[in-house]
């Protein structure tokens, strides 16, 4: 009886973990920013098309003209974006979706959309994109030197 | 006559018994005229706090049921809550299984917070709601002390975002903004222009089952037997301090999920505060919908919700009306919050010294009836 419990004890545990780590893998969230710019690869220049209209889901996320930059965030390691591209003002528009794979390690992906049309491979059209550093902002929590976490903070809550 | 005059005795009785959810009842009948609040904008805003609070609520029920009083102790669940929900907004797991996984982390710290919670609770018998009240402040003081130092220099904190300007602790706010309302949104439905997250209320009504469930199991009658009477529990082979120590760890559990689903409604949270109101409030809401210390079902924990959160909702509105003031609002709910419980708790001892003094009076009345018989 002791030795059933002790095995159900272990299996909801591993259940949990198996649980967590498929939470872990399936809502990896991204950032991710689509370039609409020229890139330089092995001496070659990838133009970029005259427009994007790019649609995530079934919804339009953004209209990208040369050098402009459209973001959204993604779960998951795959990116499924609709790109309709029109090469040259007043061209003809082709409408594809792509699925794009996205490292797991990357919070936030630079993606860029001529490197990516032209069927180059991934270091060229994909990079991570890294903030540059801020001003660092005054925080009152916690430092050294100022009171602790929630002394002076008004006694009445906001909301419940 | 006599069934006239038991009535009337049963309708004081019934009265007596509900004063308190009569008192709110009458409060809200006054401030929502006067609040000036559309129908709709009113259910949409209950409807939203039902299913914000509703499981964090239910947490204290098992605690009441195993005799263990109101658990101000609930706040240690939501610290585990918070620290799952810390620790996923870092490794930017978003929506749903954001907070699955959140949920998963903060089982153990739960469980590890109630069995702690749950011994010490055992060694102050009688005195549970005031240990477990001085426990929440004990470990909030440790909550403090893994958030404010440990995080960043031993839990690794990767996004400079999260981080405080000097390279460790979490800032004042952590933003849960990819996961905001993910549960609440996910089969919403509209009605009338109130809003109906589908999915929270089935998450409560799983809760709700699982407590019906719970109370049929040997284990959910052994917490009966044990709130009734701890010695004839214990002469009936119960291990009484067991089922206590496990009725603790199952409302903290419970509280760290109610307080991730409650913060997913809010989309943010302030690190070191967001729990520290939870428990009262919750105990608050709890004793409005008719609960007692020693007995509370889960048609409190809905009455409760609706009627506290109506008054918290009109309460603002209706002081500026009255006096001119928004403050007074504001303060008249968080003023009836305390009186509540304190009101609650003075009732049950009062109630608790009369019962006792009752049968010290028919224990005595007893003994003499004995000794004039044995004189005679």
């Amino acid at each position: 009886m002791k030795g059933r419990r002790l095995i159900i004890r272990i299996a909801a545990v591993l259940l949990l973990i198996v649980i967590g780590f498929v939470m872990s893998i399936i809502g990896r969230g991204h950032t991710i920013y689509l370039d609409n710019r020229a890139l330089d690869y092995n001496g070659q220049t990838y133009k970029a098309p005259y427009k994007v209209t790019i649609y995530v889901g079934d919804e339009q996320l953004t209209k990208l003209y040369d050098k402009e930059r459209g973001s959204t965030t993604c779960l998951g390691q795959t990116f499924t974006v609709t790109l309709e591209v029109m090469e040259t003002k007043n061209g003809a528009e082709e409408t594809q979706t792509y699925k794009i794979p996205v490292p797991k390690n990357m919070d936030g992906v630079i993606i860029n959309i001529p490197g990516y049309l032209a069927g180059l491979p991934e270091e060229a059209y994909l990079s991570e994109f890294v903030a540059a550093p801020s001003a660092e902002t005054e925080d009152t929590t916690g430092g050294d030197d100022t009171s602790l976490p929630g002394e002076g903070d008004d006694l009445i809550p906001s909301d419940m | 006559m006599n069934n006239l005059m038991k009535k009337k005795v049963s309708v004081l009785d019934l009265i007596r018994g509900n004063s308190v959810p009569l008192m709110f009842v009458l409060i809200c009948a006054v401030f929502i005229p006067m609040s000036g609040f559309s129908g709709s904008y009113l259910l949409n805003e209950i409807m939203t706090r039902l299913g914000r609070n509703a499981f964090l609520i239910l947490s204290l029920l098992i605690p009441i049921m195993a005799g263990m009083g109101l658990n101000f102790g609930m706040t240690l669940g939501a610290m585990a809550g918070q620290i799952g929900l810390i620790l996923v907004a870092d490794w930017q797991i978003w929506g749903i299984p954001g907070l699955v996984l959140a949920a998963i982390i903060s089982i153990p710290i739960s469980i590890l917070l109630g069995l702690m919670c749950g011994v010490l609770l055992n060694r102050a018998k009688g005195r549970e709601m005031i240990t477990s009240y001085i426990i929440s402040f004990f470990v909030n003081g440790v909550y403090m002390l893994v958030v404010l130092y440990m995080m960043g220099p031993i839990i690794p904190i990767a996004h400079g975002t999260l981080k405080l300007p000097r390279g460790y602790g979490i800032r004042n706010t952590v933003s849960l903004l990819p996961m905001r309302q993910t549960i609440d949104n996910a089969l919403a439905v509209y009605v009338g222009g109130v809003k109906i997250p589908v999915l929270t209320l089935i998450i409560i009504a799983l809760a709700c089952l699982f407590i019906v469930w719970f109370r049929k199991t040997k284990l959910g009658q052994d917490m009966r037997a044990v709130g009734q009477d701890m010695d004839v529990a214990r002469d009936a082979g119960i291990n009484v301090e067991r089922t206590r120590i496990i009725s603790m760890v199952i409302s903290t559990v419970f509280a760290g999920f109610g307080m991730i689903i409650y913060l997913q409604n809010l989309g943010n949270f302030p690190t070191y505060s967001a729990h520290t109101n939870v428990g009262m409030f919750c105990i608050a809401a709890l004793l409005v919908g008719g609960a007692s210390v020693e007995k509370a079902s889960i048609g409190n924990v809905f009455l409760g919700v609706i009627l506290f959160h109506t008054m918290f909702i009109v309460a603002p509105s209706a002081g500026t009306k009255i006096t001119g003031d928004s403050m007074i609002g504001e303060y008249f709910r968080v003023f009836i919050s305390y009186a509540v419980i304190t009101i609650a708790l003075v009732m049950y001892e009062t109630k608790k010294r009369k019962s006792q003094s009752l049968m010290g009076q028919m224990l005595a009345q007893a003994q003499k009836d004995e000794e004039e018989g044995k004189t005679e």
